[in-house]
């Protein structure tokens, strides 16, 4: 079982690797980007805590494009549509919020739906992918496929063409 | 947009860049070890089912991930028309709830010594079969008590109401919402003669201007306040008015905001029906057609406050109102000149006129909006009459987008504290004990014989824990609530075990009140249980069980039918154990067909995301009494107040005047202190601060101050602050300039930290008609330590 279960995490971090058509060093990247990604999450789904200090409105940087911060990195731009088409998203932080301790009160035994990788399928090789997550909150595709602050194991390979989705579709109940 | 900005370009040259920093060398080891701890991934064997959220009274609905017998995840459910598929980071965060170390498991008895003992489901509900029968022997109904929730299924509720009152034969029954909706229920009771709100979350979407009266609302409501940010956003003209005792992040958000001094919203709201009669902004068509004036007690000394003098072991006021009208208005509100209640309130003058225009413009829509601040308040019903007051007056009622809507704070206060009626004086569907007509319509439906309920109302919540200090109560069962972290002047109610009282907890965690336990029981949660809730817009929702409790975890209706059945009321609960939820449900239905508090069938619950009562023909009410919408609305247009028998089917505008608070600030206590949440915490934290993320945003209570006070003090943000009140002391860090902005002179406390209990602080003063605590407003002085 433990064994069956590691072949399956191995392949699933080639295939990323592959598909991004990474250098040997990827699959140790990639799930490094998952441990971190999955530390910011409480399971898959879950809206991402704040890694940061608050320093003024999020908008400011998590803007449409995303933004550079000198000496940090990207900003991602916000998922969810544009900022300035933003109702009901205005309220940042009734869903992100940030950490002011590493400690809990009481230990948790809650583990939660498992954060990937996850790989679109294809109904034939060159097919193009299908979407392996669900669409909810992600409307802007390029947030996370697209732009500098995007990682490279999953940005698009061709951001000129802004309708991704006559293309790929999301799957059925993922 | 002309030219690229910087940062599109690296966007768009981001993806010819191979990310250089991202990848190292590959380490064999770490690699190995990644692979290790990544868990087997199968999305597929995920299972979905609707449920809905399990803290605050919105009712948002989720859909809720399961595998291999555990939630692993939720989701904001789309198909729900309440929240549309979006949630707040407490929903979000809901699987936690369920997953602290430390969920009780198994019944446990105190021994002598004050330990406590684990002990099987059997010996646990012999013996409080026992206690509560040898109590009701040796000392009568009204020794024995049941304290409740919100929180409680209906299920629950109506287990519980059931067993107390047609089985024990006592009105010793109180949910935790006495503590929190008593002054929303007798707004809409001495108002319309029936409980709960005419209008819907649809008035969210319909509106031109939102008016929040002490309501925090981005915090406290924050899906619904996005359902108002996203009307915003498709009509520009829409206006959002804050009225609140200091800014909150619902203040970033508004239009207009307006400070005033804690305690004259009375005067405020006296002083905005002042202008609307002077200048004739008054929709005297419909006051004509549809609005009695009646006028109750308002002499100061003989309401009290509930907590001083003679009232401080009992309280107990009965209003009179008398008939009045609205010439007699006209001369009673010439004591609230803009002037005037300007000086009481510190509302500007122009701003009183403001809010006057708002209201007063008949043709938008105007939904006022509130909680805690108008309920916790120890003259809430008024509050809530004359918020009312605002819309009878104007005519913004019963109309899509113009209606008062009451908020709640949990997830079935309306469902099962108040549809249920698990309250002292109260039975099903808005009837009440003192009704002898009431009385015998609950007998014939629970079958049980006439004179079977008893006529006195019992003891109202902090009578009841005050009865229990006494020695009056003897037995006493709290479920699914923390009364020894949210009582207020908490040490008042402190006790010693082994005191010769029998008290049982149920609950999902170990808190300060299963400490105060002779009996603690452990309790099914959210999906480990089939249930029902009902949402602040009448909205009743059902969900299934999904997942198994832990250890021997039951759910607590099914603890209350077990000893009712060893103390020989089984006849009350006549379904078999594995199919009583349906057969239960559609019992306790029976109370509101016919009533205009119809609810849906269970079968049509179990199919869809919640039926808005009242459900006539399997058909939902959004607009109830409002014609075109409500079928026990016999007009072809406008609204027709059927409830309300007793003012000849019109609703009651009451005059309410403006008492002073039960206590301000003076020489040796300079301070307001006012309590509350915040939006990551609910209520008293024994389930989020289980839960990592939010525990982790907001770790502990704090006292948030003004600047301008903490600078002339000397104190800075961070530093250890003691306040002191006439009740008691409790050290807290200062907050400055965080989420909130107290003006000065006013420090606001959150209460969900157990181990930072501002409920030592805070007074027990009451409404006089609803008998609920004042939680916002007393006097304190700060202390450097």
């Amino acid at each position: 079982m433990r064994d069956s279960h590691r072949a399956r995490v191995a392949l699933a971090l080639v295939s990323v690797a592959l598909l991004a058509g990474c250098r040997e060093a990827a699959p140790v990247a990639v799930a490094r980007a998952i441990e971190v990604r999955a530390a910011g999450r409480a399971y898959d789904g879950a809206p991402p805590v704040i890694p940061h200090t608050l320093a003024g409105a999020c908008v400011t940087c998590h803007d449409d494009d995303g933004s550079e911060i000198a000496g940090i990195g990207m900003a991602p731009a916000s998922p969810h549509g544009s900022v300035a088409a933003t109702g009901s998203f205005s309220r940042c932080r009734q869903c992100h919020v940030p950490a002011e301790t590493s400690a809990v009160m009481v230990n948790s035994v809650f583990s939660g739906l498992p954060q990937g990788p996850w790989k679109g399928g294809r109904a034939t090789p060159g097919a193009p992918p299908t979407i392996p997550h669900t669409l909810q909150l992600r409307e802007n595709c390029l947030a996370c496929h697209g732009g500098a602050a995007s990682r490279v194991e999953i940005r698009t390979s061709h951001p000129e063409r802004p309708r991704c989705r006559q293309c790929h579709v999301p799957e059925s109940g993922g | 947009m002309g030219e690229i900005k910087r940062r599109t370009f690296l966007k768009m040259a981001g993806v010819a860049v191979p990310a250089v920093a991202a990848y190292s060398c590959a380490d064999q080891e770490e690699a190995a070890r990644l692979a290790a701890s990544a868990e087997p991934v199968d999305r597929a064997s995920v299972t979905w089912a609707k449920a809905p959220c399990r803290f605050c009274g919105t009712g948002c609905g989720v859909m809720v991930g399961v595998e291999k017998g555990r939630v692993v995840a939720v989701r904001g459910d789309e198909a729900s028309p309440v929240n549309r598929g979006l949630l707040c980071v407490k929903g979000y965060h809901l699987p936690g709830l369920l997953y602290g170390e430390d969920r009780l498991q198994y019944p446990q008895l105190r021994n002598a010594d004050g330990s406590f003992s684990r002990i099987t489901w059997d010996a646990a509900l012999d013996l409080i079969a026992s206690k509560f029968k040898d109590t009701l022997a040796q000392h009568g109904p009204e020794s024995v008590a049941v304290y409740g929730s919100g929180q409680w299924t209906v299920f629950d509720g109506y287990t519980a109401l059931k067993w107390v009152k047609a089985g024990m034969r006592s009105n010793n029954i109180e949910p935790n919402a006495r503590l929190c909706m008593a002054s929303a229920v007798s707004g809409f009771m001495t108002q319309f003669q029936s409980d709960e709100p005419m209008g819907c979350y649809q008035d969210l979407d319909r509106g031109d201007d939102f008016v929040l009266w002490g309501n925090n609302m981005a915090e406290m409501h924050p899906v619904l306040f996005s359902r108002i940010l996203e009307t915003k956003r498709l009509k520009p003209a829409t206006r959002i008015i804050d009225i609140a005792t200091r800014r909150t992040p619902t203040t970033d958000y508004a239009d207009m905001h307006v400070l005033f001094k804690p305690g004259t919203d009375l005067a405020l709201a006296n002083g905005i029906l002042h202008l609307l009669v002077a200048q004739g902004r008054i929709n005297t068509a419909f006051i004509d057609e549809n609005v009695v004036f009646r006028r109750g007690i308002e002499d100061l000394k003989t309401i009290g406050y509930g907590c001083f003098g003679d009232q401080a072991e009992h309280y107990t006021f009965e209003d009179v109102p008398k008939p009045s009208s609205l010439e007699e208005l006209t001369t009673f509100l010439a004591d609230y000149t803009p002037e005037k209640v300007s000086e009481i309130s510190g509302v500007p003058v122009p701003q009183i006129h403001g809010l006057a225009a708002i209201y007063g413009d008949l043709p938008r829509g105007t939904v006022s909006l509130w909680c805690m601040g108008v309920n916790q308040h120890v003259r809430g019903t008024w509050m809530n009459n004359l918020i009312t007051d605002l819309h009878l007056i104007t005519g913004k009622i019963c109309r899509p987008g113009a209606n008062p809507l009451s908020l709640t704070g949990q997830p079935s206060a309306c469902g099962t504290a108040r549809e249920v009626g698990t309250s002292s004086n109260r039975l099903p569907a808005d009837m009440v004990v003192t009704n002898p007509e009431h009385r015998a319509e609950a007998e014939r439906i629970w079958n049980v014989p006439p004179g079977t309920i008893p006529a006195k109302p019992g003891y109202h919540a902090v009578d009841m824990f005050r009865a229990l200090k006494r020695g009056d109560i003897k037995a006493m069962w709290i479920q699914t609530t923390n009364p020894w972290v949210t009582l207020p002047n908490r040490s008042r109610f402190d006790r010693t075990p082994n005191d010769g009282k029998f008290i049982v907890v149920s609950d999902i965690y170990p808190t300060p009140t299963t400490a105060m336990a002779d009996l603690i029981l452990p309790a099914a949660a959210w999906v480990e249980r089939e249930g029902v809730f009902g949402n602040t817009e009448r909205r009743t929702q059902q969900w299934n069980k999904m997942v198994d409790p832990p250890g021997e975890a039951r759910e607590d209706a099914w603890a209350i039918i077990q000893v009712a059945k060893r103390m020989g009321m089984g006849n009350l609960f006549p379904w078999p154990d594995d199919n009583w939820h349906e057969p239960m449900f559609e019992e306790y239905r029976r109370f509101g067909i016919g009533h205009g508090k119809d609810l849906a069938a269970y079968a049509q619950l179990k199919e869809t995301r919640g039926m808005v009562w009242p459900v006539v023909n399997g058909k939902e009410t959004f607009y109830r009494y409002t014609a075109g919408y409500d079928p026990y609305v016999k007009k072809a247009q406008g609204a027709h107040f059927y409830k309300a028998v007793g003012y000849g089917e019109k609703a009651a505008f009451w005059l309410r005047p403006y008492h002073p608070p039960a206590e301000s600030p003076d020489k040796e206590y300079p301070f307001w202190l006012t309590t509350g949440r915040v939006l990551e915490h609910w209520h008293s934290g024994s389930m989020t601060r289980r839960i990592k993320q939010l525990h982790q945003a907001v770790p502990a209570a704090y006292l948030e101050m003004n600047r301008a006070d903490a600078e002339e003090m000397g104190v800075k943000k961070g530093d250890q602050v003691k306040i002191v009140s006439r009740r008691g002391s409790l050290e807290l860090v200062v907050e400055v300039d965080g989420r909130g902005h107290p003006p000065r002179g006013t420090v606001f406390v959150p209460f969900f930290d157990e181990s930072k209990l501002i409920n030592l602080v805070t007074l027990d003063a009451m409404d006089n008609i609803s008998k609920q605590p004042d939680y916002k407003k007393c006097a304190i002085r700060i202390e450097r330590v």
